[in-house]
């Protein structure tokens, strides 16, 4: 038999036990609506054009640095991407242990001539960054980039654990992500892919260059490689990017090693429509850009055109 | 009994805030892998850890093979965890019943670096399906080893279940390829 003060105590034991049920509840739900709603997004990076501006420009020539240079000029000067004060992130590949010679990372030249560039415009910083495939530090001293980008007067950031922000990318694949977070802070950004053969999509260019702001996640995108490819193109917009095809991997990529897969292109493309540029550096790999599927997707999903000679086009000579 | 009763109702509370600190308030469902573990990419200890059927695969980089010597434990990639070092590449192995890979750094005694990577590919055939597979165009045979190619900066080739890629940096450590390559075949069963 259970007496009155007794009743008293495991009504209020129970009371405690449902207030502490509800709290629970509540925290948990709070929690889960905050990592929903309250992430940062990207912003959209990409400036009006000017009326009568180049959409894209392709330059070719023996010297990387004069071809990035000449190509900046006929869009109009880094002034059109570029404003005093601003804070500029560029990405190039430098995803992989390999020497400049073996083009499976951006041509170090290229990166050095864009960060000059982008401090003559007058940034108030400039980082350079990519999250490596290979070990980070090896891939920035290797590459060539780390020592030409900061003698340029880039800050190089490292993809270490510290480096990443999470954010809500709302695309079909991920729909958060852990980014580098230049790319969360920064006012522009300038993508600086190389050309290569790509075992899964066919070919690694501007789109997929977006692969190296994040953390963990390969696998995953792997699954659904031309989706998650114009997912993050999406989600980044960048300002301007500028193609490497110094030299290009025409086989055994993206990791590349072999002398005998790389071939001498000396053309550096430049431009603001991602799915052009794509559709011209699949022409170098000898590939039909209609053929690619994560090209079709970005048409498909209104991001730019594959018809790159129906844009205001210019080609530079050597 | 009233003790039982009590114990029961102090416990539910105190298991709901347990449960509410690790599930509520920890890594969401859709969050992806944690920075940390990506930042460890390269790090042997965050990778596929070494199991039994190993052995033949890590005793390969012992001692100094081929006057060549490796300048830490080998990496070891399984299915899982092949995308974080080939990126792209990995699904022409995966495909091809891939079991293991080891890559590691090496050295030659001048401190000429290289890497060595070499994937356990289950069974012989499977080995020489990647090997034409990623056969170059314009790479080399090699002179008595119709299983061998060569290239600038790069010797590949396959013995049993092996494929083999070495890639150099430099003219010192090219040159130090061949004599790896060798020594490899000859502790490969």
């Amino acid at each position: 038999m259970i007496g009155r003060r007794d009743a008293l105590r495991i009504g209020a034991t129970s009371a405690m036990a449902l207030g502490s049920v509800a709290a629970g509840l509540w925290l948990h739900s709070r929690d889960r609506l905050v990592d929903t709603h309250s992430l940062p997004t990207i912003k959209d990076h990409r400036v009006p054009k000017p009326a009568g501006a180049v959409d894209m420009v392709i330059a070719h020539g023996a010297d990387p640095t004069l071809n990035v240079r000449r190509a900046i000029e006929a869009l109009g000067g880094m002034g059109r991407f570029v404003k005093k004060g601003e804070r500029v992130v560029i990405k190039p590949n430098i995803g992989w242990n390999r020497l400049p010679e073996q083009a499976a990372n951006t041509n170090p030249d290229v990166v050095a001539e864009i960060v000059r560039q982008v401090r003559a415009a007058g940034a108030s910083k400039v980082w350079v960054t990519d999250a490596s495939v290979n070990t980070p530090e090896q891939c920035f001293a290797r590459s060539g980039i780390q020592k030409a980008a900061g003698d340029a007067g880039a800050t190089i950031v490292l993809p270490e654990a510290r480096a990443f922000r999470e954010v809500d990318v709302a695309g079909r694949i991920l729909r958060t992500a852990d980014v580098l977070y230049p790319i969360v802070e920064a006012d522009r950004v300038i993508n600086v892919p190389i050309v290569k053969q790509h075992g899964l999509s066919g070919a690694t260019l501007s789109m997929k260059n977006w692969y190296g702001v994040l953390g963990g996640q390969r696998v995953t995108l792997h699954q659904s490689i031309f989706v998650s490819i114009v997912d993050l193109a999406v989600m980044v917009k960048p300002t301007l990017t500028i193609m490497d095809a110094t030299r290009a991997l025409m086989a055994n990529g993206p990791t590349g090693g072999n002398l005998a897969d790389v071939k001498t292109m000396d053309t550096v493309a430049a431009g603001t429509d991602e799915v052009a540029l794509d559709a011209f550096g699949a022409t170098l790999l000898g590939l039909d850009p209609f053929k690619l599927g994560f090209v079709i997707e970005g048409l498909r999903v209104g991001l730019g055109t594959p018809r790159y000679k129906d844009l205001k086009l210019v080609e530079l000579g050597s | 009994m009233k003790y039982v009763v009590f114990t029961v109702l102090v416990l539910i509370p105190l298991m709901l805030v347990g449960w509410v600190v690790r599930e509520g308030r920890s890594v969401p469902p859709t969050a992806p892998l944690a920075s940390a573990e990506f930042s460890a990419i390269g790090a042997a200890s965050a990778l596929a850890k070494p199991d039994p059927d190993d052995a033949p695969l890590l005793a390969l980089f012992e001692g100094t093979p081929g006057g060549v010597k490796a300048k830490g434990m080998p990496a070891l990639y399984d299915e899982k965890r092949l995308f974080d070092y080939i990126d792209g590449a990995a699904p022409l192995y995966i495909d091809r019943h891939f079991r293991k890979l080891a890559a590691v750094e090496m050295a030659t005694t001048e401190g000429a670096d290289l890497t060595c990577d070499v994937y356990d590919m289950r069974e012989p055939e499977n080995a020489a399906s990647i090997f034409l597979s990623e056969k170059s165009a314009s790479s080399r045979t090699v002179d008595d080893w119709p299983q061998a190619l060569t290239g600038p900066m790069s010797f590949v080739f396959r013995k049993s279940r092996y494929y083999v890629k070495l890639t150099a940096f430099d003219k010192k450590s090219e040159a130090a390829l061949p004599g790896l390559a060798l020594a490899l075949r000859e502790r490969m069963q």
